[in-house]
């Protein structure tokens, strides 16, 4: 009972929802999750800079020297990330969650920055083994203040994961956030961006790979709570073997959020013929001087630019490669050039050498 | 402005402006004179009207009085049982709520019999049935005409020439006595008793609606037509329409509606299925315009087998509240399915509308367009799903839904589901919502958007890619939206 008493307080508050029924949940069977099963570890800070994980990194970044007026503090069992008015935190701070196997792991991560900050913050969830993850995100961006945060979920392939991810974007403030969705088995995951302020901007970026029977859902939102603010969502996924994706996105306009330019694309590349991918987008709109644009697409690789590149004397595992690369390579593009480009370019071709073989 | 804008061209800007300003003023004109044209009703002078609610005793006296079989008696008794078991949906709108079952006549007989000649239709009825212009139009553009007036079919006429080719149209309690075999085999098929609680609900009260039959290798070259008429208070009609399409023939059918303007509701909840068999092709035209104290709780489902097309074509002006998605079945190779859904939601309604389309057979393909117009307060949602299921490789659909909000109190919403089973296809899915304004390039331009690509914005959003006008006086509205997406698209 004590896993569940500490569950109630995420996402899976009021008990576990069944598969099919209860809105958000319709596409992602939760029935073989025996939470009883976890043992509950008790909550400790995310651990700051590069660890030695046991599972398979991500990525590397090294602990970063943290200038005045930021601090990374554990208190409330959450670990607390501020960046204090007009601070400039040069180099991203990389935060590392490993859970053990067996275990049910709260995290809860909180990000603050007050007017005028500009941070980057890496959070990286790994696991040994089969584990239960309940992760519980907020960022906050005080008025013009500019945040990067990439969450990068590598957790094992037994692993379930359940997350409640919320941020609120100030007056002409920027928040850049990357998804990654690599590991788990299956689970749940709620991206909520609202924007509070106007001039306020929010890019959201979220990348998945799976193969095997491996299942992954994300739900997003953006709402546009104030006028003139900016969204703009770019989820891509490749799905291999028998493994399916659920992308839920809706895009909110309160009344007298007047030009609002709001966009969410979502595309799927499906690899075999087992696989899945549900595409839910959704657009609730309220104020009239809108400029409000979804797309969504699941195709196959591209018969023509296999035939070209085969022309081209190129072997056909190459040339699919090649185009699934390019595929994924257009998110990478939304990244200016640098370490950040890199690292995530780096990321996603391990994996697909991973998923590919 | 940044220098490498392009130069506004100010005559070409100007042009647009006053197209923009003559549209707003054609939409304020849609349905402002519903009370004068459609919203009058007559004096009741009824055989029988059926006391309010629902129970057994309605649902055994409706089918006494049609004399039915034992089987169709059994069947509404059953459905029956099925609408008391299901709880109301809770999904949709919040109106649906507001649906009062008790607060209902079920089933109001105006005539003896459907007629032939509209002379030997009730006075008030045929009246009423001219003013609306039906008998006009069956003389000039239709093959055939059913009218519905509360729960019957008050007359039903169909080219001589088509019967002799062996088409079958009439409406639905005269071909379950002329035709009951064939009704039999197909009734209910493609949507069966229990499949929601609305579709419940019409299976145990239904009266009234269509037959079609159409031949192998028949075209029905001009549109049959049904019209729908509620003139009493608190109303419940529950038409039941069935069409099956035999191999490689076409029909295209079209429906209006209207009913007079109260201030209690009533209900409209009918159950269409259509059935189109190897090469067939069926289009279904709605022209819904209903007083806006009507629910408009419909369910419409469509299979089509191998090379077969179904187009639906829905455009909803009327009701309170409509939460209507038809849904083709792609069940053949080949098989295309084609919504066209237009909606448009003034003061105090909700147009939920949309489309389904489910690919079943390989190399399957479908469209679906969707545009909506909310304004005065309205909300205009379009819902859908796009499936392709396993087997259905080599399948492939685009979805493109535009909304225009004309004002700041209004709302749209796009809901559009898409589901993936198979790698092996092509599935698009593309949506805008943005205002309607007479700044709109200047805006766009002035944001530094180059002007071409200004105006293939606005193309992408409001051009209208195919639509058959149809000569109809009641589809003037319908027509003039169609016409309006063409105007609002520049280039």
């Amino acid at each position: 009972m004590a896993e569940l008493t500490a569950v109630a307080a995420g996402p899976l508050a009021g008990g576990l929802p069944t598969f099919k029924g209860r809105p958000g949940w319709e596409f992602t069977d939760i029935s073989a999750l025996d939470v009883s099963a976890y043992e509950l570890m008790p909550a400790a800070p995310a651990a700051l800079g590069t660890p030695t994980p046991s599972g398979s990194s991500l990525w590397e970044l090294p602990a970063s020297e943290l200038p005045d007026g930021v601090s990374v503090r554990f208190e409330d069992e959450t670990t607390v990330v501020s960046v204090g008015a007009g601070t400039v935190l040069a180099a991203p701070l990389a935060l590392n969650v490993i859970v053990p196997e067996g275990r049910l792991y709260n995290q809860r991560t909180r990000v603050v920055l007050e007017e005028g900050a500009q941070a980057e913050v890496w959070e990286q969830l790994l696991s040994d083994g089969d584990c239960l993850l309940n992760l519980s995100t907020e960022l906050v961006l005080g008025d013009g203040a500019s945040l990067r945060y990439v969450c990068g979920q590598g957790l094992a392939e037994q692993a379930w994961i359940f997350g409640a991810q919320h941020a609120t974007v100030g007056r002409d403030a920027r928040l850049d956030w990357v998804a990654l969705g690599f590991g788990s088995r299956s689970g749940h995951v709620l991206m909520q961006t609202r924007l509070t302020g106007e001039g306020a901007e929010a890019r959201v970026t979220g990348a998945y790979a799976t193969h095997g029977g491996q299942h992954i859902d994300f739900d997003t939102t953006q709402e546009h709570a104030a006028a003139n603010t900016t969204s703009d969502l770019a989820f891509r996924g490749v799905l291999t073997d028998r493994s399916s994706a659920v992308w839920k996105g809706n895009i909110i306009v309160d009344p007298g959020a007047q030009k609002t330019d709001a966009f969410q694309d979502s595309r799927n590349l499906l690899l075999s013929k087992r696989a899945h991918a549900d595409s839910i987008p959704g657009l609730e709109i309220q104020a009239n001087d809108v400029r409000c644009t979804h797309a969504a697409a699941v195709a196959q690789v591209d018969p023509e630019q296999l035939f070209y590149l085969r022309a081209h004397g190129m072997p056909e595992a190459d040339a699919k490669r090649l185009v699934i690369e390019g595929f994924l390579a257009a998110l990478v593009e939304r990244f200016e050039p640098g370490p950040v480009r890199e690292i995530l370019g780096a990321a996603l071709e391990r994996r697909l050498q991973l998923i590919l073989g | 402005m940044a220098t490498t804008a392009p130069r506004i061209d100010a005559d070409e800007l100007q042009e647009a402006q006053v197209e923009q300003l003559t549209e707003n003023e054609q939409l304020a004109t849609i349905n402002a004179d519903y009370d004068e044209r459609y919203g009058f009703h007559d004096a009741e002078n009824y055989l029988y009207k059926a006391p309010k609610g629902i129970n057994r005793e309605i649902v055994e006296k409706i089918s006494e009085f049609k004399s039915e079989p034992q089987w169709m008696r059994d069947f509404r008794l059953k459905a029956l049982e099925y609408f008391f078991a299901k709880p109301q949906p809770t999904w949709g709108s919040p109106m649906l709520q507001e649906v009062d079952y008790d607060d209902i006549h079920y089933f109001v007989r105006a005539s003896e019999r459907a007629e032939r000649s509209w002379d030997d239709v009730p006075e008030d009825v045929k009246n009423t049935f001219d003013r609306l212009g039906i008998p006009e139009a069956e003389r000039k553009f239709l093959s055939g005409v059913g009218a519905q007036y509360e729960s019957e079919v008050v007359y039903h006429q169909i080219n001589q020439e088509l019967v002799a080719k062996g088409v079958i149209f009439t409406d639905m309690d005269t071909a379950l006595r002329e035709h009951e075999e064939l009704v039999r085999e197909y009734f209910a098929t493609i949507i069966p008793p229990n499949d929601n609680k609305l579709a419940a609900l019409n299976s145990s009260v239904w009266s009234g609606g269509s037959f079609v039959y159409v031949p192998k290798g028949v075209h029905v070259e001009m549109p049959l037509q049904a019209y729908f008429r509620i003139n009493t208070e608190s109303m419940g009609q529950f038409e039941r329409t069935l069409i099956i399409a035999d191999e490689g023939s076409y029909v295209h059918y079209v429906e209006g509606c209207t009913a007079p303007t109260y201030s209690s509701a009533s209900l409209h909840s009918a159950v269409v299925e259509l059935i189109a068999k190897p090469g067939a092709r069926i289009r279904y035209t709605t022209v819904q315009n209903w007083s806006a104290n009507v629910f408009n709780l419909v369910t419409k489902r469509a299979v089509a087998y191998e090379d077969a097309t179904v187009e639906w074509v829905d455009c909803n002006l009327g009701s309170k509240l409509t939460m209507k998605y038809p849904s083709v079945y792609l069940l053949g190779e080949r098989a295309h399915g084609e919504i066209l859904s237009i909606a448009f939601a003034g003061r105090g309604q909700h147009q939920d509308a949309g489309g389904k389309i489910i690919h079943v057979a390989p190399n399957t393909t479908s469209n679906i367009f969707a545009k909506s117009i909310s304004k005065d307060g309205g909300r205009g949602s379009y819902r859908g799903l796009l499936e392709i299921a396993k087997g259905a490789h080599g399948s492939r659909s685009k979805v493109v839904c535009d909304a225009l909000l004309l004002d700041e109190t209004s709302r749209s919403d796009t809901y559009p589901t898409i589901r993936i089973s198979e790698d092996d296809v092509n599935v698009g899915h593309e949506a805008t919502v943005s205002k309607v304004g007479e700044d709109q390039l200047f805006y766009l331009m002035s944001h530094g958007i180059p002007e071409d690509e200004a105006s293939k914005l606005i193309v992408n959003g409001f051009i209208e890619p195919i639509t058959k006008e149809l000569p109809m006086e009641y589809a003037v509205e319908m027509n003039r939206l169609i016409e309006l997406q063409m105007e609002g698209s520049i280039g």
